[in-house]
């Protein structure tokens, strides 16, 4: 899923400072999920800016929506009279969902409540980790199912780098090391010959370096 | 301003506080208006339920759990006094400052007396910043 976290409440003051009737839309997907933009985050952050408000005198009016999904056009009709009676939206939805609301509502000034991180996954409790990159050019067969672009922070495809330090990474040793990972990994299924080979770089093309990437399927657009 | 009653609200662990003895001690003890909410335990406590107690005009809010292991539910207090730091953060970021959100554990051998001073502690510091 893709996880994000809220911004901070003196820039989203910032951001709103010269609006008033403000529409904070949640999204009930992954940012619920991830307990960022969620129907309760909506009211937690509704409710720090109207504190807010009342500190700075700013006079602001918010009103509180949550749509099952902010990335489809399906979904963002339901928030179409609450949309118009507002003058701006604060999205809690991610990067996606704040350009696809402001692709569907071309006067409406929308504005990211959330910074979007990575696409991971809930690894305990209160924490979310990164497991893909969307790098274009899966690898992950290769490894074991475990990713050496995200996990290692060399992106070694040719790993390990030798400065792992009792199996956890040299440079976040709150984490540990993807390589010794891959290593049990692929001994457990038994599939550690595969180490044997050199991988060759890496094609990058798939990946954002190459700009604003599309999928197209031709046998859905008739 | 100094002189104007504070708004204070508490929360409490039902299974830890006789709130109708803490109301009477608190009403010999000043103007200040306390309003004071039960929980099934300290652990239903919700960032929310402070927030929309500070929005809804508090000075400062209060929350009153069991001692450190003695939670019926096992860790209902601990996660209460996760959350309330969770909002005296947020209150911080707002431009409200620390120290508004008080958790109390409810020590078996205070009783009332200590809840009062620490209320009493809490009142006094809050109108130090007034």
């Amino acid at each position: 899923m893709i996880v994000a976290e809220r911004k901070r409440i003196p820039e989203l003051v910032e951001i709103l400072r010269d609006s008033k009737k403000i529409l904070v839309l949640g999204c009930g997907t992954c940012v619920t999920v991830c307990l960022a933009g969620g129907e309760r985050e909506v009211s937690i952050i509704s409710s720090a800016l109207r504190i807010a408000s009342k500190v700075e005198s700013l006079d602001f009016e918010i009103e509180e929506l949550t749509i099952e999904r902010q990335c489809d056009n399906v979904f963002i009709e339901e928030a179409a009279d609450a949309i118009k009676r507002n003058d701006i939206i604060l999205s809690l939805g991610c990067g996606a969902g704040v350009q696809a609301i402001a692709e569907r509502y071309i006067e409406k000034p929308v504005y990211a409540g959330l910074n979007t991180a990575f696409i991971g996954i809930l690894e305990e409790r209160g924490l979310w980790t990164e497991k893909c990159a969307a790098c274009g050019a899966c690898v992950l067969h290769k490894y074991g199912g475990i990713c050496p672009v995200t996990r290692c922070a060399k992106h070694m495809l040719n790993g390990p780098c030798g400065g792992s330090r009792e199996e956890r990474c040299e440079v976040r040793p709150d984490r540990p090391c993807a390589w010794q990972l891959i290593y049990h990994r692929l001994k457990n299924i038994g599939q550690l010959d595969r180490l044997k080979k050199i991988e060759p770089p890496k094609n990058w093309e798939p990946s954002l370096s190459g700009g604003c990437r599309v999928i197209v399927r031709e046998d859905h657009r008739i | 301003m100094k002189d104007t009653p504070l708004k204070l609200c508490l929360f409490y662990c039902s299974n830890s506080l006789d709130a109708n003895a803490l109301r009477q001690s608190f009403s010999e003890i000043g103007t200040d208006e306390l309003t004071t909410v039960s929980l099934p335990c300290s652990g239903k406590m919700d960032l929310l339920y402070m927030l929309k107690a500070f929005e809804k005009g508090a000075d400062c809010v209060m929350l009153v759990t069991c001692e450190q292991g003695d939670c019926k539910f096992l860790e209902g207090n601990l996660r209460a006094r996760k959350r309330s730091e969770s909002v005296d953060a947020i209150l911080e970021e707002i431009g409200l400052g620390k120290g508004r959100m008080r958790v109390i554990q409810n020590k078996n051998e205070g009783g009332i007396h200590q809840i009062i001073e620490e209320i009493e502690s809490l009142r006094k510091s809050i109108r130090n910043q007034r």
